[in-house]
Parts: C-alpha cells; sequence; structure tokens
C-alpha cells in the first residue's frame, strides 16, 4: 500500500494526541488532576492541537474536501466514519473534562469526565485502526495486531508526551517515565510480534484462485492490461525492497521503541529528566512515522496479484 | 446509505459471466466500454498525458493475460477484469460517506460521485481492483453494469445490455439475473461449472467467471494411431482401386 | 437540449470494414458501436472500432496541403492551397503523361478504393501501379486463386455453422478480426476442435484446443506430412477429386520436350483422362467416365502420360514426407503429426456433416442432399509472409481438395463473389500505343504463361517493382515493398513521380527503414533527388509524410465517402453478395479532402478516358458522384445493390441517381442471402454458376474446376529449360525451374537458405496486436494506453540459456544490423523463436506525440533489422527478400541471434534515427 504523508501524519499525530489525552483523563480520573491543573490545561491544549493538526492533514488526502462533511453520515457501517465521529465527539468532551479541571479539579464529574475523555480518545483511536484492520484484502492490517498495535503505540506515544510535560510542568518525571518506559517495552514487544506475525502469514490467495483457475494451476502473468502504472499499481501495488524494508525495520525499532524505553528508564533513574523525556518524544515520533510508512510499504494488497505481485 | 440493503425475496442480481475459454483477449470490451462511459451520465472517464510518455487513464475495465500450467495442459488465458457487484462488497460498507451503495432491486454496486469525498477507502476495500480514482474530478469511478444502457428505454430491447457484452467479438461475455436459474447466464454457470474469483475472501461476486476447457466434439483419436507397416501405400491402392463415377 | 443523431457508415480503423452506428450530440462524436444488422460484424466492434472517436480527435491529423521547403525528411513545409497542390500535380503529371507514362508509379496502402485507383492508373497508362497486398498476403490470394479460384481471408471463410474441426495455420489477431472472433465462437458453443498452428501462442492461439508451435516456415512441410499420412492410410476423397478437380487429368511425361509437364489435350482443347471403363483416352469432362487416378498412358501422338493425381501421390509418398522425416525441422514431434492426421481423417470421413438440401451440379445432377467434411481451414501472414508461402498455402488448398473439404458443408466455403474461374481474372495490363494510351487491361492481372509477363526483349523487368517478370511472375499483387528500393536503384530515367497512398514506407511498412530513408532522400551528382519527385497522401503525419515533396491531406473515414465495391475487396460471405459505403458523418473543420475526389478530380484535370466527359472537363463532381454513375462495364458499377432507375436491380442495372440515399436508407450497405440450395459446391453448383454469371460476377456459368495441378506453373518452368520464344534471363533460369513447380514443394526460406544459420539460429516474427492496426494506433489516446511500447518475447528455457530475464535489454542482430528491445519471456511460443508487436515503434516527432513518448524510447520496429534484398545475390543484381513466384514479402524469414546488452546500457531503444516533426509555415493570407 502507498504511504501517503496525509495518512503517515494523520495517524501518528492523532496516536499522540488521543494517547497523550488518555494520560491526561487517567491521571484526573486518578484523582491526581488537582495536584496541578496547569498540566491538564496545556496537555489539554496539545492534544487538541495535535489532534486537529492530523484531522486536518488527512484531509489532504481526500479528492473533494469541500465534502468531507459528508464522511460523518456512515458511522453504521464504516470505520472511516465512526473515526470522524468519534474524533468530532472527543471535541466536546474534552473541552468539558477541561473545563471542569479548570473550575473543580476535585470534583468527581471531572474524575468522570477524564475517564469519558480517555475513552473518547481511545475509541478514535481504535475506530482509525478498524479502519485498516477491516480491510481484508490486506492480510497485513486484516489481523488481531493491528487494533491492539494502534491503542498500545498511542498510549506509548502519547505517554512520552506526558511525561515530558510532567518534567516541564511539574519538574519531576520518574513516575511518568518509568511508566513510559513500561509501555515503550510493550509497544516494542508488540511490533516485533505483529513482524513476526505478517512475516509468517500465509498469501490470503493465489493468483490462480485471482482468476478462477483451479488450485493445482501455475499461473504466470504475460502481460498486463497497460504498459504505464495505473491508479490500482500506484495505489496498492506499492513496493520495497526486502533488504531496504529490514533496515527500516531496525530504525523503526531503535528509534521508535528503544531509545525511549532506554531515555525513560534513564529519567526514571533521575537521569537528565527534561533531556531524556524531550529526546524520548523526538524519538518516538521519528520512529513511529518509520514504523506508520512501514505499516503501509509493507501491507500487499490482494489486487496487486492480477499484476504478478506477491501479496 | 453503505449499510448493505436487504435483499428482497426475488430481486434480481444482474450481473456478468465471462467465458475464459472464449477470451481472445482483444480489448474490446474495455474500450468500448471506455467509449460509452466516457460520454455517459456519469462524466468523462478521464486520460492523463494523453500523447506524452506516460499514457494513463481511468478504465472500468482491463485485460491482462496469464499463461497457466495445469496437469491437463499448458495455455495463454486471457482475463478481462471488472467490479463483480458482489454480494457482500466491503467497497459499500467502508464508504464514510454513502457515496458507495448497492442497489437492493438488481444488486448492482454504484458510485454517486456527486457525494462521493474521493478518499479512496473503497478501492483499498476491493480485492478484485475494479475502483479507480478519477483525479480530474476527485472521485472514485467503477463499473456501472451500464445502468444507463440496461434500463434505457429510448435504446431497442436489444441493445439493453451492458456496452462490454454487446461489442464482445468472441461473444466471451453474457449478461443477465443470476439469481433467476432458468435465466441463460445462470444456466451456462451451471453447464459450464462457472467460478467465483478469490471465493476464500468472502464477497461472493455476482459475476461469474467460466475456465477453460476442452472441445466437446469428438476429434478422433487421442493416441497416435500406429505407424502402418511396411508396404506403404497399401491402402491407398486398394482406394484407387475402387470404381469412381465422375 | 442536446441534438442527438446516428449515422450508420462504415469502420476503417483496420481492413475489416465492420458496420458501424456513429452516435453524435451536438455534432460531435458521442460513440460508436456495431450495426447489429451488419452482414460483417452483426453489432460487435473491436477495441480499434470502438476507439475511433479518439482518432477522429487525433494531434497526427494533418491540416492542409504542404510543399517541402526544406531538405527531404526534415519535416519542413510551407502550407499552400488545394488549388495550388493540384496545380502542381497536374503540370507534373501531364508532362509525364505526354512522354512515359510509366515514369508514375502509384502505390496505394491499405486502401479500399483499388478499383478506383487501379482504374485511374490503366487510364493514365502507367503499368507502375500497386497496393499494399504484395507486402501483405499476396502468397494467400495467388496460391488460392491459382487453386480454388477463391482465397483465404477476403474470398473465403470456414463454415462456422458446421465444421468439427477447424485448423488456422499462421493467423494472429490479423485480419477479418471480427468475422474470425464471431466464428470461433461459433465453434466454441458447438464444442468443435479448434488447432492452432502457429510459433506463438497468443490471441486466437490462446483458445485452440490444440497449439502446434511451429517452427516459422515450415508449416507447408507439415501440411505436406498430412499429406503423406493420409496417402498412406488412403483416407481420401476420390470421388471429389475426379469430379471437381483437375487430378485425373493427364499429364504428359515426355522429359526434355517442350510439352512436358503440360496437361494433355484433344483437339478441342479439352484436358483429357483416362476411363477405365472403356480403357480409352477421354475428355476429362466427360460424364460417367470411370477416370484412373494412377498409372501411365500414351497419348494418340505417342508421347506417355499420366494422370496429375498420381504425380502427386507419388512424391508426397515419398519417405522425406514422412512426419518422423519433417519432426526435428517443423519443430513438432512425428506423433503429433499422425495424430492430426488420423484426426483430419476421422472428422472428414467418419463424422461428415449431411444437410438434406437437394442441389444441382453443372451437369444437370440432381443431389439429394448436401454431404460435407467438416474439416476447415484458415490461414494467413504465418503463411503468407515466406518465400516458401506460395506453394505452403497451395500446399494447404491441396490438403483441403484431397479431403473434398472446398466449399462443402463444414468446410471451408467461398466468400461471394467467388469463386472465379481459376485464375480469375485476364493477363496485366500492358502498354499499347503512343502515350498516353490506356493500358490494355488493369495493371494488375493473372499471368497463365511467358506470354502474360512484363519483360523486355532481354526478358528484364517492365515494371518498376519488378512484378511479372521472371523475379516474381505471379505477382498479382505487386511489390510495393521493393518500389522505393527500385525507384532509388533505377533513378530519373525510370522514375520521375512516386506517388503513395496511405501506406507507412519510409517506417513500418519498409523492410530497413534506415535504409529506405537514406534512398528517399538520397541526392545524384547533380544535387537532384534520386526519386525526382515523391508526393504522398494521407490523413496523418505519418513518418512518410516528412520526405514528401507533396503531401495531400486526407480526411479521417468519418469524414468522406467510400465504397466497399464488388468490385474490389467486397465484404460478401459465404451465404450471398454484400457491399457497402462510407458516409461523411463529422465536417473536418480542416482544409482536406478524400484522397479519392482528389484523384478524380486530377484525373479530371489530366483528360484522362473515362474519367472526362465527351464535351471535356470532367465527369464526376465527387467520388461519391463516381461511385453511383461510373459502369465498368454495362450495367456494373461499383456499387450492385439498388441499382436500375427505381432501385431495384441489383448486381446489373442503371446507374441510379438515388443509391446512395438507399444505401443509407438501408444502413450503410446492401447484402443478400442466397438461396439455400446455392449455398455449397460453388464450383459446381448450376443454379449458383448461372446467378453469379447473371449478377455479372463471372463471365460464363462453366464449372470451376479445382486446379491440384497447377499448369501455368509448368509453363514457366518449360520456359526456363529454354522451350518457347519467351525465356528468363540466364540468372534467373535455375529458379524458375525449382520454384514454379505444378505440385506444392517445400524448401528452406530463401534468406535462410543463404544467411550462417550457425550464427543467426533464431527465428523472428512479428504479428499484429489485436487492439492496434499497424501504424495507426500510437495516435489514438486509449489504444497507446494498451501498447505504448513492445517487448521481445522469448521462450523461458531460452532466455535461461541465454541469461536474460525479463525486462533486460537485448541486442537483437541479423545479418544487416542490429535494434535493442527489451526481453519479455513466455512458455507459449516456440522455442528458436522470438516475437513482437509489430509497428508500435515510430519515429521521433512524428504522429502528434510529444518527444518523450515510449513509442519513440523504448518501442522498436523489428524492421529496422529485415533486409529487401538477399544476401549475397550480388551489387549489380540484387534480388528482393520476396516469394520467387509471387514476390510476396518475406517478412518473417528473418533470422537473428542475441545478446544481453550491458546492464548500464541506456533505458532506451536503438536505433533511434533523429526526429523528424513537421514544421510547417503558415499559407500567407495573400488574396488568390
Amino acid at each position: 500500500m502507498r504511504p501517503a504523508a496525509s495518512i503517515l501524519l494523520l495517524t501518528t499525530l492523532t496516536g499522540f494526541a488521543y494517547g497523550l489525552l488518555a494520560w491526561l483523563g487517567l491521571y484526573a480520573a486518578a484523582g491526581a488532576a488537582g495536584a496541578d491543573r496547569t498540566l491538564i490545561l496545556i496537555g489539554v491544549g496539545l492534544v487538541i492541537v495535535l489532534a486537529t493538526a492530523g484531522l486536518a492533514t488527512s484531509a489532504l488526502h481526500l479528492g473533494r474536501r469541500e465534502r468531507a462533511w459528508r464522511a460523518f453520515s456512515q458511522w453504521r457501517s464504516s470505520w472511516l466514519s465512526r473515526e470522524g465521529v468519534a474524533a468530532l465527539f472527543t471535541y466536546p468532551v474534552t473541552l468539558a473534562f477541561v473545563a471542569c479541571v479548570y473550575r473543580a479539579p476535585h470534583a468527581p464529574l471531572t474524575r468522570l469526565l477524564g475517564a469519558a475523555a480517555t475513552l473518547a480518545g481511545l475509541g478514535t483511536v481504535y475506530c482509525t485502526a478498524m479502519i485498516y484492520g477491516s480491510l481484508k484484502p490486506i492480510r497485513q492490517w486484516h489481523n488481531r495486531h493491528t487494533a491492539p498495535d494502534y491503542l498500545i503505540f498511542a498510549l506509548f506515544s502519547g505517554g512520552t508526551l506526558f511525561a515530558l510535560l510532567h518534567t516541564v510542568v511539574i519538574g519531576t518525571g520518574a513516575w511518568p517515565a518509568a511508566l513510559v518506559a513500561l509501555a515503550a517495552a510493550v509497544a516494542l514487544l508488540a511490533k516485533l510480534a505483529y513482524w513476526r506475525h505478517i512475516d509468517q502469514q500465509q498469501p490470503l490467495a493465489t493468483l490462480a484462485s485471482a482468476i478462477g483457475m483451479a488450485h493445482d494451476t501455475v499461473v504466470r502473468p504475460l502481460d498486463a492490461p497497460h504498459f504505464t502504472e495505473n491508479f490500482v499499481l500506484r495505489e496498492m501495488g506499492f513496493q520495497i525492497a526486502r533488504r531496504h524494508g529490514m533496515k527500516l525495520r531496525r530504525i523503526a525499532l531503535g528509534l521508535g521503541f528503544l531509545l525511549p524505553l532506554l531515555l525513560s528508564l534513564l529519567g526514571a533513574a533521575g537521569g537528565v529528566p527534561l533531556v531524556s523525556s524531550a529526546l524520548a518524544v523526538a524519538c518516538a515520533a521519528l520512529g513511529l512515522l518509520t514504523e506508520r510508512w512501514l505499516f503501509f510499504a509493507q501491507a500487499t494488497h490482494v489486487s496487486a496479484l492480477y499484476y504478478g505481485r506477491s501479496v | 446509505m453503505t449499510m448493505l440493503p436487504e435483499r428482497a425475496p426475488g430481486a434480481r442480481k444482474m450481473g456478468l459471466v465471462i467465458d475464459l475459454d472464449t477470451c481472445v483477449g482483444c480489448h474490446a470490451c474495455a474500450v468500448n466500454c471506455k467509449e460509452w462511459n466516457t460520454g455517459g451520465e456519469a462524466g468523462i472517464l478521464p486520460d492523463y498525458d494523453k500523447y506524452g510518455a506516460n499514457p494513463d487513464g481511468v478504465w472500468f475495465n482491463r485485460i491482462h493475460s496469464y499463461e497457466t500450467d495445469s496437469p491437463q495442459r499448458s495455455r495463454t488465458v486471457n482475463f478481462p477484469r471488472s467490479c463483480l457487484h458482489c454480494e457482500n462488497p466491503l467497497c459499500v460498507t467502508v464508504c464514510p460517506t454513502g457515496a458507495s451503495f448497492k442497489r437492493a432491486e438488481d444488486g448492482i454496486v454504484l458510485i454517486n460521485t456527486d457525494i462521493c469525498i474521493g478518499c479512496k477507502l473503497c478501492s483499498w476495500a476491493c480485492p478484485y481492483g475494479a475502483r479507480e480514482f478519477d483525479e480530474d474530478n476527485g472521485v472514485m469511478r467503477k463499473c456501472t453494469l451500464c445502468i444507463d444502457r440496461i434500463y434505457n428505454e429510448a435504446l431497442p430491447e436489444a441493445e439493453r445490455e451492458p456496452a462490454c457484452v454487446a461489442t464482445c467479438p468472441a461473444k466471451a461475455r453474457h449478461f443477465g439475473d443470476l439469481a433467476d436459474p432458468a435465466s441463460p447466464v445462470a444456466k451456462l454457470v451451471e453447464e459450464r461449472g462457472g467460478v467465483d474469483l478469490l471465493a476464500e475472501l468472502g464477497y461472493r461476486p455476482t459475476n461469474k467467471y467460466l475456465p477453460p476447457r476442452q472441445a466437446q466434439i469428438p476429434s478422433g483419436p487421442e493416441e497416435t494411431p500406429a505407424q502402418p507397416a511396411p508396404g506403404v501405400g497399401g491402402a491407398l491402392l486398394r482406394l484407387l482401386d475402387k470404381a469412381l463415377s465422375r | 437540449m442536446s441534438v442527438k443523431s446516428v449515422a450508420h457508415t462504415t469502420c476503417y480503423m483496420c481492413a475489416c470494414r465492420c458496420g458501424i452506428k456513429v452516435h453524435l450530440e451536438d455534432g460531435r462524436l458521442r460513440y460508436i458501436e456495431g450495426n447489429r444488422d451488419h452482414p460483417i460484424n452483426r453489432g460487435v466492434l473491436c477495441a480499434k472500432g470502438s476507439a475511433g472517436i479518439m482518432t477522429a480527435l487525433s494531434p497526427a491529423r494533418l491540416r492542409g496541403p504542404l510543399k517541402r521547403t526544406g531538405p527531404r525528411g526534415s519535416g519542413t513545409f510551407e502550407a499552400i492551397s488545394w488549388e495550388e497542390a493540384l496545380r502542381l500535380l497536374t503540370e507534373r503529371l501531364t508532362a509525364i503523361r505526354a512522354s512515359d507514362p510509366n515514369r508514375l508509379a502509384l502505390f496505394t496502402g491499405r486502401d479500399q478504393s483499388q478499383s478506383l485507383t487501379g482504374h485511374f492508373a490503366r487510364m493514365f497508362g502507367t503499368i507502375n501501379f500497386a497496393a499494399h497486398g504484395g507486402f501483405c498476403s499476396v502468397n494467400m490470394a495467388a496460391a488460392g486463386l491459382y487453386s480454388l479460384g477463391g482465397a483465404f481471408w477476403e474470398f473465403g471463410e470456414p463454415d462456422w455453422e458446421h465444421a468439427r474441426l477447424f485448423l488456422l495455420f499462421g493467423v494472429a489477431e490479423d485480419h477479418d478480426s471480427n468475422p474470425i472472433k464471431l466464428g470461433l465462437a461459433r465453434l466454441k458453443a458447438r464444442g468443435a476442435k479448434i488447432v492452432s498452428f502457429n510459433p506463438v501462442r497468443t490471441g486466437y492461439s490462446a483458445i485452440a484446443d490444440e497449439f502446434i508451435a511451429v517452427t516459422p516456415g515450415t508449416d507447408g512441410l507439415l501440411v505436406l506430412a498430412l499429406i503423406h499420412c493420409l496417402l498412406e492410410a488412403g483416407q481420401i476423397d476420390t470421388e471429389f477429386l475426379v469430379r471437381y478437380t483437375n487430378a485425373h487429368h493427364l499429364v504428359i511425361d515426355q522429359p526434355g520436350s517442350a510439352e512436358h509437364g503440360l496437361i494433355a489435350r484433344d483437339a478441342e482443347g479439352r484436358p483429357l483422362a483416362f476411363d477405365r471403363t472403356s480403357g480409352a483416352l477421354v475428355a476429362a469432362e466427360t460424364l460417367g467416365i470411370d477416370p484412373a487416378l494412377v498409372g501411365r498412358f500414351t497419348l494418340p501422338e505417342g508421347s506417355a502420360a499420366r494422370p496429375a493425381f498420381a504425380l502427386l501421390a507419388e512424391r508426397y509418398s515419398e519417405p522425406s514426407y514422412a512426419p518422423e522425416a519433417v519432426a526435428a525441422r517443423c519443430g513438432v514431434a512425428a506423433t503429433t503429426i499422425r495424430r492430426l492426421a488420423a484426426q483430419i481423417a476421422e472428422a472428414a470421413f467418419h463424422q461428415p456433416v449431411v444437410l438434406e438440401q437437394p442441389w444441382t451440379d453443372t451437369a444437370g445432377r440432381r443431389h439429394e442432399r448436401m454431404v460435407g467434411r467438416p474439416v476447415a481451414i484458415h490461414a494467413m501472414r504465418g503463411i503468407s509472409a515466406h518465400s516458401n508461402g506460395f506453394h505452403s498455402c497451395r500446399a494447404i488448398h491441396v490438403l483441403q481438395m484431397l479431403l473434398g473439404a472446398v466449399d462443402t458443408p463444414g468446410s471451408w466455403r467461398y466468400k461471394s463473389p467467388y469463386p472465379k474461374p481459376i485464375p480469375g481474372g485476364g493477363p496485366p495490363g500492358r502498354t499499347v500505343g503512343p502515350p498516353g494510351t490506356p493500358l490494355d487491361a488493369a495493371p494488375l492481372g493473372f499471368p497463365l504463361g511467358p506470354e502474360d509477363l512484363l519483360v523486355d526483349a532481354e526478358g528484364e523487368a517492365l515494371r518498376l517493382d519488378r512484378a511479372f517478370s521472371w523475379e516474381a511472375p505471379l505477382a498479382i499483387h505487386g511489390l510495393m515493398h521493393m518500389a522505393i528500393a527500385r525507384a532509388f536503384e533505377a533513378g530519373a530515367q525510370k522514375i520521375d513521380t512516386l506517388f503513395l497512398f496511405m501506406s507507412n514506407m519510409a517506417w513500418n511498412s519498409a523492410m530497413n527503414p534506415g535504409e529506405t530513408t537514406r534512398m528517399l532522400s538520397a541526392t545524384d551528382e547533380h544535387g537532384e533527388y534520386r526519386i525526382p519527385f515523391v508526393v504522398v497522401a494521407d490523413a496523418f503525419a505519418s513518418e512518410t509524410v516528412a520526405y514528401a515533396d507533396l503531401v495531400l491531406p486526407d480526411t479521417t473515414y468519418l469524414e468522406r465517402y467510400d465504397c466497399i465495391s464488388l468490385l474490389d475487396r467486397p465484404i460478401g460471405s459465404a451465404h450471398g453478395p454484400a457491399d457497402a459505403i462510407r458516409v461523411p458523418v463529422l465536417d473536418p473543420g480542416r482544409d482536406v479532402r478524400p484522397f479519392q475526389d482528389v484523384l478524380i478530380e486530377l484525373a479530371g484535370r489530366l483528360g484522362l478516358a473515362d474519367f472526362t466527359a465527351a464535351q471535356g472537363g470532367p465527369l464526376y463532381a465527387s467520388y461519391a458522384d463516381y461511385i453511383v454513375r461510373h459502369q465498368r462495364r454495362p450495367g456494373i458499377g461499383p456499387l450492385a445493390g439498388f441499382r436500375g432507375a427505381d432501385g431495384t436491380a441489383v448486381g446489373r442495372g442503371e446507374p441510379n441517381p438515388d443509391q446512395l440515399r438507399r444505401y443509407v436508407q438501408n444502413g450503410g450497405f446492401w447484402s443478400q442471402h442466397l438461396p439455400p440450395q446455392q449455398l455449397y459446391y460453388k464450383f459446381a453448383n448450376r443454379d449458383y454458376l448461372l446467378g453469379a454469371q447473371q449478377m455479372g460476377f463471372i463471365g460464363s456459368a462453366d464449372p470451376i474446376v479445382l486446379q491440384l495441378y497447377c499448369e501455368p506453373l509448368q509453363r514457366l518452368r518449360l520456359a526456363a529449360e529454354g522451350h518457347g520464344p519467351r525465356v528468363p534471363p540466364q540468372r534467373l533460369r535455375a529458379r524458375i525451374a525449382r520454384y514454379c513447380d505444378p505440385l506444392p514443394i517445400w524448401y528452406l526460406p530463401l534468406e535462410q537458405s543463404m544467411s550462417e544459420r550457425s550464427r543467426y539460429p533464431l527465428h523472428a516474427i512479428t504479428q499484429r496486436p489485436m487492439a492496434m492496426y499497424h501504424s495507426w494506433g500510437s495516435q489514438n489516446a486509449w489504444l497507446r494506453q494498451i501498447l505504448p511500447e513492445n517487448r521481445l518475447y522469448l521462450h523461458r528455457e531460452l532466455a535461461a540459456e541465454l541469461g536474460i530475464e525479463d525486462e533486460d535489454w537485448v541486442w537483437v542482430e541479423s545479418r544487416t544490423g542490429r535494434v535493442k528491445a527489451r526481453a519479455r519471456t513466455m512458455s507459449g511460443v516456440n522455442r528458436h523463436t522470438v516475437w513482437t508487436w509489430n509497428a508500435v515503434g515510430k519515429r521521433a516527432g512524428a504522429w502528434g506525440l510529444k518527444p518523450d513518448a515510449p513509442e519513440f524510447t523504448r518501442g522498436f520496429l523489428l524492421n529496422h533489422v529485415i533486409s529487401e534484398f538477399l544476401p549475397g545475390s550480388g551489387a549489380d543484381a540484387p534480388q528482393s527478400n520476396s516469394d520467387p513466384v509471387t514476390g510476396q514479402a518475406a517478412w518473417f524469414d528473418l533470422t537473428v541471434r542475441l545478446e544481453r546488452c550491458p546492464p548500464d546500457s541506456p533505458d532506451e531503444t536503438a536505433p533511434r534515427p533523429g526526429a523528424n516533426p513537421l514544421r510547417i509555415k503558415p499559407r500567407s493570407e495573400k488574396p488568390t
């Protein structure tokens, strides 16, 4: 699948945003909002900026942006529509949450709204994940890893932001860093498990079955319908060399998960908390962009079978 | 509405039956489809870089060719690929706007290009590569089963069939109601063992493909006859001995 | 509210002549579809026809007459008026006609108006006329017309309704494309078996039940091996042979005599046969005799004679024709050949098709039923485009005759207006009288012996292309592929104006385009062009246009009148005669004129007979006027339908001023269904022949005797042995003696017998893609998406052996040069053959394409490595790369070797001759 920049940015930014929102919400739900409202107020501001930027970027992907509003209508069947609705719904919840934090940080309603904001944010992430997870022609997406992975990566990436904010606003960040280290470790394992899964997956179908031949028939493409690249090939026949893919996986793994893990451990141990948590955010951002790029680039679509590609 | 419609009892299932035993791969269906649809009600099917380095465009139907080796024989298979108007079209349910829809009355899957936002998700949901993006108009396009022909009362009855079917010189394309077991297309599928493409994905395509077969009229010895014994010409001489009458 | 209309006309996106319905909306093309009533295509339309809209919008369309201003090939022109163009040409042609009309060479391409262009040439008085048949399929036409009085493709078709076994020889996606596809569908629907003999398994071969990957150029040998098997097994139809062929005609067996090999005749000139009942020599046509097919008999004058069949049986019973002897050469296992022969015999003799339809033969005998041999054969370019193609095609016709599978239910059938007497017309026209006198007959004809050849006292060719000379005696379509080379060679003494219409002779229609364009632009020691004046009429900016001195822009097929005439290449079928018209559907909106209109105006200006009114001045206002009013013979004109004052006459009748309107009303065509008793055995079917005579198709209703033994060839051969007043020049005698064999022979294609096989071990052929027609496809925005560049296909095993992988660049090298191509591997191809799609590669600057179009950068022409001359044939008298009997261009004789290009080789083809886009100085706006 073609890794379109707008979609990479959308999913990475909303992951950070809604992950952070989850941390803030849980923080409040745990009754900690009263300790320092500033953390939540700044944090929610960041959530709104990042999520809005992500959603706005995704509109660039549309052929007819002026009709984007129509995408909220089909929530009964479409995960993309649900994502839109969930993202939209998250705004008032988040605003109500932040208003309550501002006015009554200790109120039970605030704690409730914290939990609600967490659920709304993670729900949006889940919808995003299910856009991919529901696509049967793409075995690398349509599996039991996609949705949990998106949630884990959101919590992990949002966590790095939360740890940074905590360090900046409150001055200390040991416990958040420790939690982020844990999240990074889980994310790392999840990603490894995902790669292991897709590398061992059987193809969804064979070219023989794609053209209706018996299973014992060997089929080789002779001529494609048209000589030049067409939409299907550009969009769904994207290919990267295996060696190149392995290199990028190592980069994603090191930058996106391993370095943040180590930096967070360093932070948790009390070493240069500001530097380590800031670096962890930067590494996670770059690493997750790489990971997301690979998530698309290494996903194969059954329709590419028709062009003789292996899927 | 992208929820799949309840199929009314007795509703038709209009679709194509494509005979891979007869398709010679001439591209007639693809070009005639392009021609009909480019001036059709859904607007021009765009072409990009028409006379330049990378000529490309939107086609509803594309013709591949493959070489196949089975235990029985090797052959070249020409394979037209277009929307199969599935009974379980994920392309419809993923659509966030309701632009993609499946008609309850005849099962045709269509795009309302007036409300499509061009998110391309439907193309990702289709395992057959049947949906293409119209760069000029920012919307998705696909085979309409020539809905502007098959119900067009301005056309003579005989012409109310999809352009690809009408034009196919090898008569490898058939159109009809696959829900009606008595229809010629359903009978063809029955007699010839018509198959679903990518059945394992569960889309339940309406269009069926008829696999290649062997000649039905017996054509004489399939084994090589023994080489006649020396004394060549005996049979001929006996034949020539017979009296003839001019 | 938009204004919608529908016009019925005839397609011209290829030569098929399908009926189309053109839908217009506000004067613009909206949709083109097949005409369901039309006899050719019955409503279907191929990719090309469906893309007609984009050809009507092609950027390559010429916009007005052009006069060359820069050097030839530079593409530099100035726009001129039609008046100036016609004045220039009239002046030039008037001068030529007054001195030596043969200095005009008129060569037309794939046009469908040869009865007009040929008549123009005849009236002008030049023998130098031909159309594209010489580089297309003259081997098929000549072999068929000299054997059956009909031929594959245009003059015949398989009986799609009844055939049980269908054999396709060398048929790619060319010629008769929609009718063959429709026919294959009918065979498939009935479950008939289709066997394709072809080096390449694509298209029709892809859907064949059996694919025989025969080695190029060996089909004839394979067929003779099938004949060997049938003779061996006694599986032939002797009854058919003695009734309808010359199998029992006695052939004089007196080696060394001037009569050796000729048919023995009685005092009235009737062929003789030996009647076994009476034990006497009798006229072969005598009814009720029991003619001998073998034996040796003594003629009254004492010489010996043998039935033609005996010679045939003796020859093909030889072990050298046994499957085991030919298998390796043909690339087909002997067991396969034997099995196929048995299957052919089984279908022909054990599964006959019997129609309960009485008919009457020419002897007046009533037959209660029609019994057919359901083995149908179709053959095309793969047989034709070899230098042994005439004999290979004759071998197929002999096979058909031995099976009795000619125009019987289930077999190959004649398309109306065929069969014609064998051969189907008089000898080629010759110059008679002073300059300006019309030729005594049409320039293309049918020689029956040395006396009909167009040669001078030394036996050398009179025609520019050497057709009808000892170099190509039966060149009934001319040798268009030699026109430029021979014009260059001959110089201005022999040729002044080379007038080309609708043929891309500087590129894909030329063997060796590099050399051809050099010859077109070569000058003599005075700086004058070797070919003094080149006129090109074409609708599009082809490569050839850049080499013209004068360009006459034609219209597209949607902008003019045309007729698909029974005088030319009709659209009749086995079911009856038919013809059709084209009508203008679009206003060109450019300063272009239909070529036929221009030719008729030119003829009027030149004052040519038949084109000039009695009181002087042009006789016809336009081609449409000519179509209606011209009469070739009394009552017979270009169109057969709606004749007579009231439009009720068919075939013969007075011109009908309302004729075109009647055609339009009828959907653009006219057709007539033969009654069922006339549908088969047309060569001996009394009712059919009488009807055909009435319609003017044939001169007499005598039976047409199929020619198993081709006597005209023996007459040529006797001359080569020194008999008679006209003998070949010494250098050609052995060649004539060898190749003018009255029974089919097989020989290695000439080029292969003369070139180094170990160095060039691979055969290289082209075929036409189904969605393209020669050079026309690439200007079409839709068709070029399908095929903007081509690949060189080769067998996977061969590729592995040579270390070649998909998409590698390779050099294809022949004895004359090399061309760079990109490889693609496959398994459905003869192991020793490489092939590509023809005419995809274009010269930069042509066809209105942008400079970086893949057609220029990666598309390649195999033509670059084909030579129009045979190797080692001597600089003084180079022999053309053609069939020695018919002059057919031997495109497929090419042999090559492959070499992988180094990995750093640039991603482009070679050679890539420099660009020649048209640069046109606009017409000055001065009042005229």
